[in-house]
């Protein structure tokens, strides 16, 4: 089977998945409390909770939001128009189309997660690497230690403290915003902490893991330096199972981090995909799902691509050219 | 030091660190030479320590290990005494390992070009382009065919045979003058085996001196002039190899004998050694083997082992060969 018969193949299996997860989403929403009338018509002061609103008023927001249309038609009017990329527009937000929304508010978010990921890297393999090579020293427990209050800090609480610090006390960068290259510093520091810790961890158990491989050993013998050994025949494969890790990681925060974009008053995609499950907003909600469906499994299939490129046997799979065995 | 040893070991002593608990001594005292274009065999269980003197003169123990005594000479000057950066230059360049597994000693990331030259590199020996064209010439020199091709290939796409053969190839790229061959043979199959000893045998042929670490002497008598026997980290026997396997004196060297199926073609009975051997926390007193040996005095085996010159080139250490002889 060669690439393109394997592209095809995850092509597909990636169009069933977005048809699952449309179902699945639209379906909890069908079943979630409330929607997107009724909660305009309570936060619009119209009725209350408990009350009934005028018929007429009822009328109106129901048939302006397809209420009374049956809900399998909802969902097939939907999805003739995801199938084109073109989700309609938002309830909440009525005046933009959701793909605009995405367009717009993605970049943001993507931009973010990029830089995020990208620094926890170059933060977690170090650490990892150093910390393998004092494998039980107290070194490698007090690095660890820290690694691990790292992990255990959300991202939230790490955006509010450097608010206070960076902001409010030094005054040396924005609390917020999202006008220039100065307002990427405290929100890609905020995220990228967590998934350092994380990165770091893995790094170190998976250097430990080839440090104990023979060819390591074998390496030394050749008369390697212990630098080079551990850089081209330790690191490097310790490297290739980080991508299956870091990938989720990318495409987690590429589709948003909710407090943090609130809290520093970034206008990604996570604010929009809390706001518009807050409120019912069914379109924005399938839209952004879906997306982050595609993105998720757009990541995946990138990962595996590299896995391939960076392991050999992994690429001849298949295609291989075994001549034994 | 025996004129014109090659290497010449005197009285290691190599110990393992534990936890809470005092340092293992996994070699103990162990002594023996290797001449140019000659074989010795070092022979023992799993765990008599035979690795890890080898490893201990290449410099290439694992972290927890340390030398507390002894000299290897090589060309005039103490391995053990010449510290890393001096011992690297000796490491893979005049002294060369070979691994039980070309699986597991060959790293399966980089291809064969790149594992055959990089020594030649680190060492200095050659430019790029002559190290690639030696690596060609060391991997047809042992028996590998359409080098020029299988030299961009990876080890997992060569058959075992051939891998092992790519294994001694890229020791053998740099000339050693001294071949150290850790059970080459244990982990291919019977046919292979038999080309991979006629490559070492024509190897020592050509004048490399080959230290060859096994616990099958039916292996070992195929090529090696000389026999070490090794028994819970201690030489037990030394002796020309067909002296030992006509007349073998250390009643562990004729319980070894006994054990093999078809040593030197005598058909007899397979007679294994009664128990096991020691667990190295826990080594007899006196001579390691007296709990398993059937002709042990006591107390005189449990408190004392005495090493008897019974030859030329011959020596025991067991009282008792004296008074038997």
């Amino acid at each position: 089977m060669g690439l393109a018969g394997y592209l095809g193949k995850r092509a597909v299996r990636l169009v069933l998945s977005l048809i699952a997860v449309s179902m699945l989403t639209f379906t909890l929403l069908q079943l979630a409390p409330g929607n997107f009338a009724d909660l305009q018509r309570v936060n619009s002061g119209a009725t209350n909770f408990g009350g009934v609103g005028t018929e007429s008023m009822v009328g109106e927001l129901e048939s302006r939001y397809g209420a009374d249309v049956p809900v399998w038609k909802q969902y097939l009017i939907f999805m003739k128009g995801a199938v084109v990329w073109d989700f309609g527009p938002s309830y909440k937000y009525a005046s933009r189309n959701v793909q605009d929304i995405i367009a717009e508010a993605f970049p943001v978010s993507a931009t973010l997660a990029l830089l995020a990921v990208l620094l926890a890297l170059l933060i977690a393999v170090p650490i990892g690497v150093f910390a393998a090579l004092r494998q039980n020293t107290k070194t490698d427990h007090a690095t660890m230690f820290a690694v691990t209050l790292g992990h255990a800090l959300p991202s939230y609480l790490t955006a509010a403290f450097m608010i206070l610090l960076f902001s409010a006390t030094l005054k040396l960068l924005p609390s917020g915003g999202w006008n220039g290259p100065e307002d990427l510093i405290l929100p890609v520091l905020a995220l990228s902490l967590g998934p350092a810790a994380v990165l770091a961890r893995y790094v170190r158990s998976s250097m430990l893991e080839t440090l104990r491989e023979e060819y390591v050993t074998a390496a030394l013998a050749k008369g390697g330096p212990r630098r080079t050994v551990i850089i081209r025949h330790a690191l490097r494969n310790s490297l290739i199972p980080l991508v299956t890790v870091a990938g989720p990681l990318l495409a987690a925060l590429m589709t948003g981090t909710v407090f943090v974009e609130a809290l520093l008053r970034i206008p990604g995609l996570g604010l929009y995909f809390a706001n518009a499950a807050a409120s019912r907003d069914m379109p924005l909600l399938m839209g952004t799902a879906m997306f982050f469906a595609l993105i998720l499994m757009v990541t995946n299939l990138v990962v595996d691509l590299i896995y391939g490129l960076l392991d050999p046997r992994i690429r001849t799979v298949g295609g291989g050219s075994h001549d034994g065995h | 030091m025996s004129e014109g040893a090659l290497l010449s070991v005197r009285e290691l002593r190599t110990t393992f660190r534990r936890d809470g608990a005092e340092p293992l001594t996994a070699v103990d005292g162990v002594s023996f030479d290797v001449r140019r274009g000659q074989a010795l065999a070092i022979v023992g269980e799993s765990g008599s320590g035979k690795s890890v003197t080898m490893r201990s003169v290449m410099g290439i123990l694992p972290r927890t290990a340390r030398i507390t005594g002894g000299q290897a000479l090589f060309a005039g000057r103490d391995l053990l005494a010449i510290g890393d950066k001096e011992l690297r230059k000796v490491r893979g360049r005049e002294i060369a390992m070979v691994f039980q597994s070309a699986m597991e000693a060959m790293n399966p990331t980089l291809t064969l070009e790149r594992q055959l030259t990089e020594h030649l590199l680190w060492h200095g020996i050659c430019t790029k382009a002559e190290a690639r064209k030696r690596a060609v010439r060391a991997l047809g020199d042992v028996g590998i065919p359409d080098p020029e091709k299988r030299i961009r290939t990876y080890p997992f796409q060569l058959s075992g045979g051939m891998r092992q053969r790519a294994m001694i190839a890229m020791a053998m790229v740099t000339e050693p003058a001294l071949l150290i061959a850790d059970e080459p043979t244990t982990a291919v199959d019977v046919t292979v085996q038999r080309q991979i000893l006629d490559l070492l045998a024509e190897l020592k042929n050509r004048g490399t001196g080959v230290i060859m670490i096994t616990h099958d002497l039916g292996v070992a008598r195929y090529f090696c002039d000389d026999a070490v026997v090794m028994y819970a980290g201690r030489v037990v026997e030394r002796a020309p190899m067909g002296r030992l396997l006509d007349d073998p004196r250390h009643p562990y060297s004729v319980g070894l004998l006994g054990s093999g199926v078809e040593v030197g073609g005598r058909d007899l009975p397979l007679r294994p050694i009664p128990g096991s051997p020691p667990d190295l926390s826990h080594r007899p007193e006196g001579c390691p083997f007296h709990p398993r040996c059937a002709q042990a005095e006591l107390p005189r085996c449990a408190t004392e082992q005495e090493i008897l010159t019974i030859g030329p080139g011959r020596d025991a250490a067991c009282w008792k060969v004296a008074v038997d002889a």
